[in-house]
């Protein structure tokens, strides 16, 4: 009863079912789920560009931030705030790797002087009740009006300006060193980055 | 054996965690808050129920011999059915649990109720089973969350219980703090159980 040809026709019957059912799902997922992520992206983009009244994700551009392990180049979307069309501000997403556990993503928003507006994290992966007090908005005021010159870039703890949060010392520290790194980059490559013209979209 | 028997049985009696201790590694992994618990609970559960509906259909067209991978098959494609319908239309909820999600495959739970109960079962039967198990798995994981963060964050829901005052027991969020919550959780169980008899 039990014979080859027959485990072999239920067991692909089975796989070929499931295959159909879940392209379906991903076919009617698909565009919310590209809409959600869109609006989350625009979301953070309000939060750290206050002044822009232009649609930021639309206004773009990519520069190349380093290599990977594979010697593929690493790419930074930069996200142009412009309020009645003169530019008012620049969003860029940075990772922290050094964080507790997992990456920390955030979005960071200057004026083009490079002196920060705000930051928001996007995705983190820090322990519930301590690290991930990171994403509290006390945590996050810490950076408005910040900038390379005017701060030392460093937790309390370490003799810098940060609040650190008690109890969790690494997942601030990671914040805080990603945001300079951020702002290095964008001071390095302040006049590509308001370049005109790559990325405009009418 | 009728069906609220059963449905005791599998909630209470044999519940998953605290009397199988099965699906450890979510109980543990996933309870640092009460809210983390329950949305883990109530999508186990869902896929609990979904693939016992279809193991039990299936039953008699399943050979003994490809049971296990047709299984992991059906319980695999619930769950990434659940992981993409959660990011399209719970965002946040996906946001807070989105990387324990894939986890629920793994869960021994699923396997052990498909092999043990809704392969030998009709239908009915089996989405009891499959009901009060999900939610004994998820009263028992809703419990651990609550316990773990009303020491570790001396909140309840979210919502702070002890004032602002109060010096968090940082050990209970932390990974040991499952084990030691969980062990005691046990340790309670098991007295109030030998009382009973």
């Amino acid at each position: 009863m039990n014979s080859m040809p027959r485990l072999i026709l239920v067991l692909t019957l089975i796989t070929a079912g499931a295959g159909l059912i879940l392209s379906l799902v991903e076919l009617v997922t698909r565009e919310p789920i590209a809409e959600q992520r869109r609006l989350e992206t625009l979301r953070a983009l309000k939060a750290v560009l206050p002044q822009a009244n232009n649609s930021p994700d639309e206004d773009t551009v990519q520069l190349v931030t380093g290599k990977d392990k594979r010697g593929r180049d690493v790419q930074r979307t930069f996200f142009r705030g412009k309020q009645d069309g003169a530019l008012s501000g620049v969003a860029f997403k940075v990772v922290a790797p050094d964080g507790y556990s997992g990456n920390i993503d955030i979005m960071v928003g200057i004026d083009p002087s490079g002196t920060i507006a705000g930051i928001e994290i996007l995705s983190h992966a820090e322990t519930p009740g301590l690290g991930d007090k990171i994403t509290l908005p006390s945590f996050k005021a810490n950076f408005a009006g910040k900038n390379l010159g005017n701060t030392d870039w460093r937790v309390k703890k370490d003799g810098g300006e940060f609040d650190q949060i008690t109890g969790a010392t690494i997942s601030p520290r990671a914040v805080v060193g990603a945001v300079r790194k951020g702002l290095e980059f964008f001071r390095d490559h302040r006049d590509e980055v308001l370049a005109e013209n790559q990325g405009d979209k009418p | 054996m009728t069906l609220g028997r059963e449905f005791l049985k599998a909630l209470w009696q044999n519940n998953a965690v605290f009397r199988l201790l099965l699906g450890l590694c979510p109980a543990l992994a996933v309870t640092t808050s009460a809210e983390n618990g329950l949305g883990m609970g109530l999508a186990t559960t869902f896929v609990l129920v979904c693939s016992n509906i279809v193991v039990s259909s299936l039953r008699k067209v399943i050979p003994a011999k490809v049971r296990i991978p047709s299984f992991i098959v059906v319980i695999a494609s619930f769950v990434t059915v659940v992981q993409l319908c959660m990011e399209a239309y719970f965002y946040d909820l996906y946001k807070a649990l989105g990387i324990f999600i894939p986890l629920i495959v793994v869960n021994c739970l699923i396997l052990g109720r498909a092999e043990a109960f809704a392969s030998k079962n009709r239908l009915f039967p089996a989405v009891v089973d499959g009901v009060g198990m999900g939610l004994g798995f998820t009263l028992a994981l809703f419990v651990l969350g609550s316990v773990r963060e009303l020491f570790g964050s001396g909140a309840l829901l979210g919502y702070s219980v002890f004032g602002p005052d109060y010096q968090p027991l940082l050990l209970m969020i932390l990974p040991p703090g499952a084990f030691i919550a969980m062990g005691l959780l046990l340790a309670v169980m098991n007295k109030l159980d030998a009382r009973h008899k």
